[in-house]
């Protein structure tokens, strides 16, 4: 996941896309001490951030039953160190099959208005990104999409099979 | 372990497959006629010049045999008004003549150019494609296909095949020889007949099959690399290499491959955890005359990547 902290400048000099400071990573809740103590866990490093790293967060719970942890902050490195850390801590207490995807938002200085947000999404289950370009309700931008992967597919990890590039709708990152 | 095709997997292969075979049918009343001529006893070098002036005859109608063989029929400025301004605005730009227009009523979205000289030259598109493409995509597609016209690509194409189409005669006189040739016929001279004569002949036989094996996969290679060059230039023509790509991805389904569903509702169905089959993507990959979507989709991202 570390490779995207270079490979996002590609994203701004070829096609204007910004790291708008906002990233999240969901997984699955599951009932038990277990699960309870994790997220206890998570919520006490988060807590703790402050000083060392200049992120703030949130956590919500949507419809399917994922908890989203949202971050926000200035520099990419802090916002993937905030994500890398809490998805560790998910996996060393074996809850690895929850974790499903981290997500990074973008937005275009180039198209002003239209399409403005759009995503990389991390697959934890495929160790792979693929982008997510939503422009309407349940409707995709296929085309920039097809642009984004042409632009970053030999820099980090990239999800090729696009049968799999499955959307996340209504993100809650904002 | 091969992996079973989807339906969006599928070419749109009915139209090259109609030219294919009306163009080996052809072929091959060709060969039953002249192998007719070289039983009777009609002298080789008769037979090289009546095989000649039949060549010359396909390539003088080619264009009418295509536009036959796929239904496509010439239109005229009123019946298309839309379609003639766009290819106007395209040649005019471009300093291109102006190739006849003609349209194929099919749903299947597909276009194709042929033709001897750039001004004889027709461009084909089907109502499928018209229907499905917008503007921009239409006018990529249109771009490309001229490209074919500019870099006279039916012209290398035909040429290529020459060889392919020699040593084919060749074969097929080669077998006949060898059957005929103890009989006497058109080969085994009175003398010098037995192990010798046998024996060259299967080497022109074996060699024969060499060169039309070996020019029939480079034809295959050239045509993938004029359709690289007819994608960079219609790119150049237009401007938007991103338009031809998504016009690409459109004609050829990929764009419906991307899945809609949330990937929360899928999550629980293990479709991450499937092994990629062996595909037999290298073998086709070497027969096809078109190269993969996906590669051509890609050189033009990169050429869009490059102009903005």
């Amino acid at each position: 996941m570390f490779s995207l902290s270079s490979a996002y400048v590609t994203l701004e000099v070829k096609l204007g896309l910004k790291v708008t400071g906002r990233c999240a990573l969901t997984f699955k809740t599951v009932s038990g001490t277990f699960f309870y103590q994790m997220e206890q866990d998570i919520r006490q490093f988060l807590g703790n951030l402050q000083p060392e790293f200049n992120l703030i967060w949130r956590t919500s719970t949507d419809s399917y039953g994922y908890m989203w942890i949202v971050f926000e902050g200035k520099r990419i490195e802090d916002l993937l160190a905030g994500l890398t850390t809490v998805g560790d801590i998910v996996e060393e207490r074996g809850f690895s099959d929850q974790l499903l995807a981290a997500v990074f938002e973008f937005s275009s200085e180039r198209e002003e208005g239209r399409r403005k947000l759009q995503y990389l999404i991390y697959n934890y289950k495929r160790n792979k990104f693929y982008p997510f370009v939503p422009t309407a309700e349940k409707a995709i931008d296929a085309e920039q999409q097809m642009k984004m992967m042409a632009t970053i597919a030999e820099e980090i990890p990239f999800e090729r099979d696009m049968t799999l590039w499955y959307p996340l709708w209504d993100l809650p990152l904002r | 372990m091969f992996t079973k095709k989807q339906p969006w997997q599928k070419r749109d292969t009915g139209l090259t497959a109609r030219m294919i075979i009306s163009f080996a049918i052809l072929t091959i009343i060709y060969i039953i006629f002249l192998s007719v001529l070289a039983y009777v006893g009609v002298s080789a070098i008769a037979i090289a010049v009546i095989a000649g002036i039949m060549i010359l005859a396909q390539w003088y109608f080619s264009d009418k045999i295509v536009l036959w063989s796929t239904g496509a029929k010439v239109v005229s400025r009123e019946q298309f008004p839309e379609l003639h301004d766009l290819i106007e605005r395209i040649v005019a730009r471009n300093n291109l003549s102006k190739p006849r227009v003609a349209v194929i009523n099919t749903r299947i979205p597909n276009a194709f150019a042929t033709g001897k000289t750039p001004r004889s030259s027709i461009v084909a598109v089907t109502t499928g494609l018209m229907d499905q493409l917008d503007a921009e995509e239409l006018e990529g597609v249109i771009a490309h296909e001229l490209a074919h016209i500019k870099n006279r690509d039916v012209l290398v194409l035909t040429l290529a095949s020459l060889f392919s189409m020699m040593a084919w005669y060749l074969m097929r006189f080669g077998m006949f020889g060898g059957m005929y040739g103890g009989g006497g016929g058109m080969y085994g001279g009175q003398g010098r007949r037995g192990n010798e004569g046998s024996g060259a002949m299967l080497l022109i036989l074996l060699v024969a099959i060499i060169t039309w094996i070996v020019s029939f996969l480079i034809i295959r290679a050239i045509s993938r690399y004029r359709e690289y060059v007819a994608d960079r230039d219609g790119a150049l023509i237009t401007g938007k290499p991103s338009k031809l790509a998504s016009a690409l991805l459109k004609i050829s389904g990929t764009m419906k491959r991307i899945p809609t569903r949330d990937l929360r509702e899928v999550e629980g169905m293990n479709a991450f955890f499937i092994i990629p089959a062996i595909s037999g993507d290298a073998l086709t990959s070497l027969f096809s005359t078109h190269p993969p979507v996906a590669q051509r989709v890609k050189k033009l991202m990169e050429m869009e990547a490059a102009m903005s």
